[in-house]
């Protein structure tokens, strides 16, 4: 079973421009497992060399902050990925 | 100074309203705004700002009218190209409404000014399109005290959220520190011309209900737009007690300049004028080390004009494309303006090149300094 990821903006050209993708796991660290093994290359752009969760990032589990890739992760949950952005 | 006859035949339909009515116009006229950057998100708000009676009006830009910059900008028209962009917008406003007053600031907020402006206004609405200005705004507005509405655009994604002093998070609880070659801009990645019109007046409705004390603002709550979807997703934010400049123990207490990219990256970039880069292609083709331009306008813009040697490599291809150049001699990064080429250092020098170098001011001082008959492309 899967929980639904939403990719922002700046990250989708990674989900080849989808907007919501299904990703696999029960924490944080197993979902952006599952989506960097469909998606290479998108984990690091949101945690770096150590783990840590980028400071341009914000990630959220059915509107509840998760700040800690420990975050458990549900069935059907809605996992939002927030990135900064910068245009104005 | 109460309204006037004209005036309360303008706002008519606002004073119908029994939560603005005479007292909520009124404050609308006594409230000043000052909105940085009129740019996509600038021109609707402001726009709607005028219309709705704010009674001052103050624009932040230094830039030029532009063509590119019509699709999302509708302040400006077509005969309004080249002008100073606060300039032309002052004019639209008040033709819209000459009842307001209308400032202009035609200059880059830097540590040493940006008190000085926004002390002036009650409420700040930030439009910028650098991170860099964005955390000069929101640390100065906390400093100050003045209500700050932020939003931010990106392709078809758009975020808003307000801070009020003491009341919630500020822009750097939202986003403490961000590596600003990390996500792309507007000029890069292209907008949807409609998105910032949909941000800029979610700010100039955030601004008007501040100033008329009405309804709940975004305190707290990041409000995140996709166009494609068309869905508004609200999430929440809580003000961090280590922030740096409105937490418990504030580490910023002056405003102070980050530069246009963050932090040690871009220490590491070689910054070379327009002069010092004619010299070193001078010097490069007699006996020097070898010299690797690299263009990282988008390809339009190359096809336009560049520099003769130049190869063109996006800055948002360029992390995946290190390899292209990696050990071919020091790369000298090239766009525009010099805002993407710092980036492009930024991203260089994590990956480990040790010496990136960019053009400050870019191609437009190369024009400006070297070359005369160098035609830029607008990005």
């Amino acid at each position: 079973m899967s929980c639904t990821v939403h990719i922002p903006s700046p990250l989708r050209s990674y989900t080849a421009g989808a907007l919501k993708v299904p990703a696999d796991g029960t924490t944080l660290e197993e979902v952006l497992a599952s989506l960097e093994g469909r998606f290479t290359g998108i984990r690091f752009r949101l945690v770096d060399e150590q783990s840590r969760i980028r400071p341009h990032i914000r990630f959220y589990v059915n509107a509840r902050e998760a700040q800690e890739l420990s975050a458990p992760v549900g069935t059907s949950d809605t996992v939002h990925v927030i990135c900064a952005l910068t245009g104005g | 100074m109460t309204l006037c006859a004209n005036e309360r035949a303008r706002y008519r339909r606002h004073l119908s309203l029994p939560e603005i009515g005479p007292s909520g116009q009124q404050r609308l006229k006594d409230t000043r705004v000052l909105v940085v950057g009129t740019g996509g998100l600038g021109c609707p708000a402001a726009l709607y700002l005028a219309a709705a009676g704010i009674g001052t009006l103050g624009l932040v830009d230094f830039d030029r009218v532009e063509l590119s910059n019509l699709q999302r900008q509708v302040l400006f028209g077509t005969e309004d190209l080249g002008q100073l962009k606060v300039e032309a917008a002052r004019r639209r406003l008040l033709a819209l409404n000459p009842e307001i007053a209308v400032l202009t600031h035609a200059l880059t907020l830097r540590a040493d000014n940006v008190c000085e402006v926004i002390e002036g206004y009650d409420i700040v609405l930030d439009g910028s399109d650098r991170l860099s200005t964005r955390y000069l705004v929101n640390d100065a507005c906390v400093l100050l005290g003045r209500p700050l509405v932020t939003a931010a655009i990106h392709r078809f994604e758009g975020q808003a959220m307000t801070y009020i002093p003491g009341l919630g998070p500020c822009y750097r609880c939202l986003f403490p520190q961000v590596e600003e070659g990390a996500v792309a801009s507007c000029a890069e990645a292209g907008v949807l011309g409609v998105l910032p019109g949909v941000l800029g007046t979610i700010q100039a409705n955030e601004a008007i209900k501040i100033a008329a004390g009405i309804g709940a603002p975004l305190i707290g709550r990041l409000l995140s737009y996709d166009a494609l979807e068309l869905s508004f997703t609200e999430l929440p934010v809580s003000r961090r007690h280590d922030c740096r400049v409105c937490g418990e123990h504030p580490q910023i207490t002056a405003p102070r300049d980050i530069g246009p990219a963050c932090d040690t990256e871009t220490l590491a970039a070689r910054r070379l004028s327009a002069i010092d880069l004619r010299d070193l292609l001078a010097s490069a083709e007699s006996a020097g080390p070898p010299l690797v331009l690299i263009d990282v306008r988008e390809p339009r813009e190359f096809a336009a004009r560049h520099l003769e040697g130049a190869r063109n490599i996006p800055l948002r291809e360029l992390e995946s494309r290190l390899a292209e150049f990696a050990g071919a001699g020091d790369p000298v990064f090239l766009c525009r303006s010099g805002h993407r080429s710092l980036l492009a250092c930024a991203i260089a020098w994590r990956a480990g090149i040790a010496a990136p170098g960019h053009l400050e001011g870019g191609l437009l001082a190369w024009a400006a300094e070297v070359d005369a008959d160098f035609e830029v492309a607008s990005d």
